[in-house]
């Protein structure tokens, strides 16, 4: 890391017309975010109530002290008041941005055009013309290729042009501009543009020499600009709703109303109630039966799928289809399997009963399970739909494991005198073990967050939590209190729950794996 | 770069014809609102409308008021006379334009999107709710008090049934009713027992119509045609219904029970109607010819081999496609009398409305006997009016040809489905629900549940 000056030469206040402007304007800056703070706090004119408020103050107040900072950094011509200035104007340009697309309606419009987008279907048929007519052009030569190719790039052109046209472009931009023009959606997009300038002022050359910045700090501004999209979007949609969960969960929020510091009641409540930790013993017994129930089929079925038979394209599609139908109608065609008067497993069994008892002196009754009102079944119910969606996946794992595994290791094997089975044993399943390790990790966090199959197959004669609680899981029992019990505290503090249970899982899985040998450090 | 820049363009292009974006129906809707706007940019200010007021500029130069609406369709034909009924309303409600949302068609998934809607603001200005989720959401304050708004406007809580609208006028601060006005209930519904003609006649067995009929319809004689069809064999059942609170609720409540004390501020399920009714349940499943408790009954009914299926008004829809004969009788007179749930929702409206008497215009326009029979002639729902217009225009959506089944199931001393006042009705169903199927299915003897039920129902009214 060099801490090279990219320039020695003293900056003045007058080497940039610019920075007097910036100052200023990160002195506005600053001052805007302080009277929004103000205006939150005090819930005057922006009105936001609740646990949202208290994220809001924390979030304005944290650019508040920074936009503020920066305006004597920046003075100072220090490198830190560049950074603090482009940071904040990267996000202000962003949120802006977005803001100006929100008031011009431009979220909502993206919606509509998946209703409106069917009318210039035609139009993309005459693209698709175009393309294949290219495609031609590619295979003669000569006047006639370049004629072509010039009738492929129009018809294109003018299907694109159509296609937009018919889906509402004209009004569409008539509709943004009029929206444009209100100061509603004007001033967010103005501070978009100046906080967009300042930006690219900022990442620029230009002020390198007046901030005395060195290489290794404008590595860190470039490098920060190039993850911006991918951080920003992490900050928003990952890491701040788990860093906000996480502070739910020490209150009593109810999703509606102010919350109430609890600090950890709603833990240690946890320890305490009975369908919390009937619901963890459901989980913990569903998961010992689905993991292995998912895996070791999913293992044997790749192995077959692995030779070379005529008509193995085709089995591997099919096994790989539950894994890309819906959960939803897989479980509702499971649902209709297991009805235990009118289902087909029932029926089922009839028939094989009768079969059964064309033996000579046999009378047996046939056994009619109730699959999903009993307590006793309705778990293994859930079991085997769980499996059924999950080994197409695990399958494939394994078939791309299998085909890594070097094929003269199987030929030095068979010259050893060593059978089909040795090879699997001693070959196949060692090689295989970082796919297999990698299947059952993910096969067990699935497995622990089941909701689906039980919400689905339960309904509507059942709650979700299944015939005496025996389907309740840790994550139907957070929806429940999330969504039906306002409890959004107590639900984060069970999310978090379930998360640190499946994080030691697959901790001591992981390192039990280590120690073997299977994975390395 | 070249191509960068013209998939660039492009990009942009279809974000510009997003902003035109609009569905054809959607489009006529606002069109002929907003009086002379073009269809696409009309339609596009249609959802920019927000709960929040963030009305749009063209509509608020023409003051029109734009609200957004939202109710639970069981299926897309309900949706479809929902969105019909919006368009004709939009015509009507001088100064307002409507937008039409069809919530979720599952329970769940309704109120996820309503909550999250509601913390974050964005909710529609009148909401549909389940008639158990009243006070959850009057106690939080997101639903607004109606009350002076409706007696300004001639608002008479007697047209509607008095079950609904004495929780709908609850005053949780004072405990007293009639003070408040949370809204107005879209339907009411009940429970009628859906009959396989064929099955009974097959069987031989008296025709629960005309016991009904002699005044001769009691849990005896359900037995005994239940267990007659029944003895039919190969697969042909008596009696079938669902496992959930309302079905099961129906044997506590005509044996002189209840799931909660007279003022609803304590559990019941230990009173002796509860008890004997819950003993007349175990005793039905333990012996009688019935579909298992927790199976679903409505696939059975539908193939034909369930004689006689418990159902709410909902269910006539689907029933309406089987190609057997069928009709519906009243439930079964219990020890204590005649029974039946009396089942509803409310179309609510958002505090954080920006149009209050706007909204409760739209409320009151939603829940006209008009407005209600469009609703109810898909076969189901059946109008919240007592009115006897409203009434006479049910009796006419056949089949059945016996729908006075349902409007007796509704006269004849029915519980009212309610929200809990004093504490939590989805905790308290839940315990309910897993111990009461306990009972049913064996796992746990009448004396135990006796014992114990009330006790562990217990934290739902502390919360």
């Amino acid at each position: 890391m060099t801490t090279e000056v990219l320039a020695s030469r003293p900056a003045t206040r007058g080497d940039a017309w610019w920075l007097t402007p910036l100052v200023i304007w990160q002195a506005v800056y600053a001052a805007a975010a302080a009277l929004a703070t103000g205006l939150v706090v005090a819930r005057t004119g922006i009105v936001i109530t609740g646990t949202p408020r208290l994220v809001a103050i924390g979030i304005l107040g944290l650019i508040t002290l920074f936009a503020a900072l920066s305006v004597p950094w920046i003075i100072r011509r220090n490198h830190r008041g560049r950074l603090a200035a482009f940071l904040l104007n990267l996000v202000l340009a962003v949120g802006a941005g977005f803001l100006t697309l929100q008031e011009t309606n431009v979220f909502n419009g993206l919606d509509a055009l998946g209703g409106t987008f069917g009318r210039g279907i035609p139009f993309l048929a005459l693209m698709a013309v175009g393309w294949l007519i290219a495609g031609w052009a590619g295979k003669v030569t000569g006047p006639t290729a370049r004629a072509l190719r010039l009738a492929a790039r129009w018809l294109v052109i003018i299907g694109l042009a159509l296609l937009l046209i018919r889906v509402g472009l004209l009004p569409g931009v008539w509709t943004f501009l009029t929206r444009l023009v209100q100061p509603a959606a004007l001033t967010p997009a103005a501070v978009a543009v100046v906080a967009s300038l300042w930006t690219r002022i900022l990442l620029s050359d230009e002020p390198n020499p007046i901030f005395r910045s060195t290489k290794a700090q404008l590595e860190i501004m470039d490098g920060l600009f190039f993850v911006s999209p991918n951080v920003l979007g992490f900050l928003a949609f990952l890491a701040g709703p788990l860093a906000f969960s996480l502070f739910v969960s020490f209150t009593d929020w109810d999703g509606l109303s102010e919350a109430a510091w609890v600090g950890i009641s709603n833990y240690t409540d946890l320890v305490t109630d009975p369908f919390f930790l009937k619901s963890l013993r459901n989980i913990l017994y569903f998961g010992v039966l689905a993991v292995p129930l998912s895996v070791l089929p999913a293992l044997g079925l790749a192995a077959l799928l692995n030779t070379k038979m005529p008509g193995m394209k085709f089995f591997r599609a099919l096994y790989f289809l539950p894994a890309v139908a819906g959960v939803v109608g897989v479980a509702l065609i499971w649902k209709q399997l297991y009805n235990a008067t009118v289902g087909y497993i029932n029926y089922g069994l009839v028939r094989l009963w009768d079969l059964i008892n064309l033996l000579p002196g046999l009378d047996l009754a046939p056994p009619q399970p109730q699959w999903l009102s009993s307590p006793s079944t309705a778990m293994l119910s859930m079991v085997i739909v769980f499996s059924f969606s999950t080994i197409g996946l695990n399958t494939v794992l394994f078939l791309a494991g299998l085909q890594s595994v070097p094929g003269d290791l199987y030929e030095a094997a068979e010259l050893d005198g060593a059978g089909p089975w040795a090879k699997f044993r001693r070959i196949t399943i060692p090689m295989l073990a970082p796919t297999t390790v990698f299947v059952v990790i993910t096969t067990t966090i699935l497995a622990l967050q089941l909701f689906s199959e039980p919400f689905i197959l339960n309904a509507p004669q059942l709650s979700p939590n299944g015939p005496g609680n025996a389907t309740l899981t840790p994550v139907i029992y957070l929806y429940q209190n999330a969504f039906e019990r306002f409890n959004q505290g107590y639900a984060s503090a069970i999310g978090w729950a379930l998360f640190l249970l499946i994080f030691a899982i697959t901790i001591v899985y992981f390192r039990t794996q280590r120690d073997r040998g299977v994975l390395s450090t | 770069m070249r191509k960068r820049w013209f998939l660039l363009l492009v990009v942009f292009a279809m974000v510009m014809a997003a902003c035109g974006g609009d569905d054809d129906t959607g489009g006529e809707t606002t069109t002929t609102a907003a009086g002379g706007e073009t269809t696409t940019t009309a339609a596009a200010e249609t959802t920019t409308t927000a709960a929040s007021g963030e009305t749009t500029t063209t509509a608020e130069a023409m003051d029109e008021v734009t609200l957004r609406w939202r109710t639970r369709p069981d299926n897309d034909e309900e949706a479809g006379v929902y969105q019909a009924i919006s368009d004709t309303l939009t015509g009507q409600l001088e100064g307002i334009t409507l937008a039409y949302e069809p919530g979720g068609q599952e329970t769940a998934g309704y109120q996820q999107n309503l909550l999250t809607e509601l913390a974050a603001g964005t909710a529609p200005d009148v909401f549909w709710l389940p008639g158990t989720d009243i006070a959850d959401f009057a106690t939080r304050g997101v639903i607004l008090d109606l009350r002076s708004l409706a007696d300004a406007s001639g608002h008479n809580d007697a047209d509607f049934y008095p079950g609904p609208m004495f929780h709908l006028t609850f005053n949780p601060e004072t405990g007293n009713t009639g003070e408040t006005l949370w809204g107005l209930p879209r339907d009411v519904s009940a429970f009628g027992l859906y009959l396989n003609l064929d099955l009974i006649a097959e069987a031989g067995v008296d025709d629960p119509r005309e016991l009904a009929a002699a005044g001769n319809w009691n849990w005896d004689t359900f037995r005994e045609v239940a267990d007659g069809i029944g003895a039919l064999g190969g697969g042909i059942v008596g009696y079938g219904q669902s496992s959930w609170w309302g079905p099961y609720g129906y044997w506590l409540n005509a044996a002189g029970g209840g799931f909660f004390n007279e003022d609803r501020t304590a559990c019941g399920l230990d009173s002796d109607g509860s008890i004997a009714g819950m003993t007349a349940l175990q005793e039905l499943y333990a012996g009688g010819s019935v579909v298992p408790w927790g199976e679903d009954a409505e696939a059975p009914f539908r193939a034909g081999t369930l004689g006689m299926f418990q159902n709410g008004r909902w269910a006539t829809p689907g029933i309406r496609t089987v190609d057997f004969n069928w009709d519906v009788v009243k439930l079964p007179e219990g020890p204590a009398g005649p029974s039946n749930w009396l089942f509803w929702g409310a179309y609510v409206v958002n505090a954080s409305s920006e149009h209050p008497e706007e909204a409760w215009q739209l409320v009151q326009a939603l829940t006209t006997a008009e407005v209600q029979a469009q609703v109810a002639e898909l076969g189901a729902n059946i109008p919240s009016r007592v009115s006897q217009e409203a009434l006479d225009a049910f009796l006419t959506f056949t089949p059945p040809d016996n729908n006075q089944a349902f409007l007796d199931g509704l006269a004849e001393n029915p519980a009212t489905e309610g929200p809990l006042w004093a504490g939590s009705w989805p905790e308290y169903v839940s315990v309910m629900d897993a111990e009461i199927g306990n009972v049913v299915t064996g796992a746990t003897s009448i004396d135990d549940f006796a014992a114990n039920i009330c006790s562990l129902t217990a934290p739902a009214f502390s919360s």
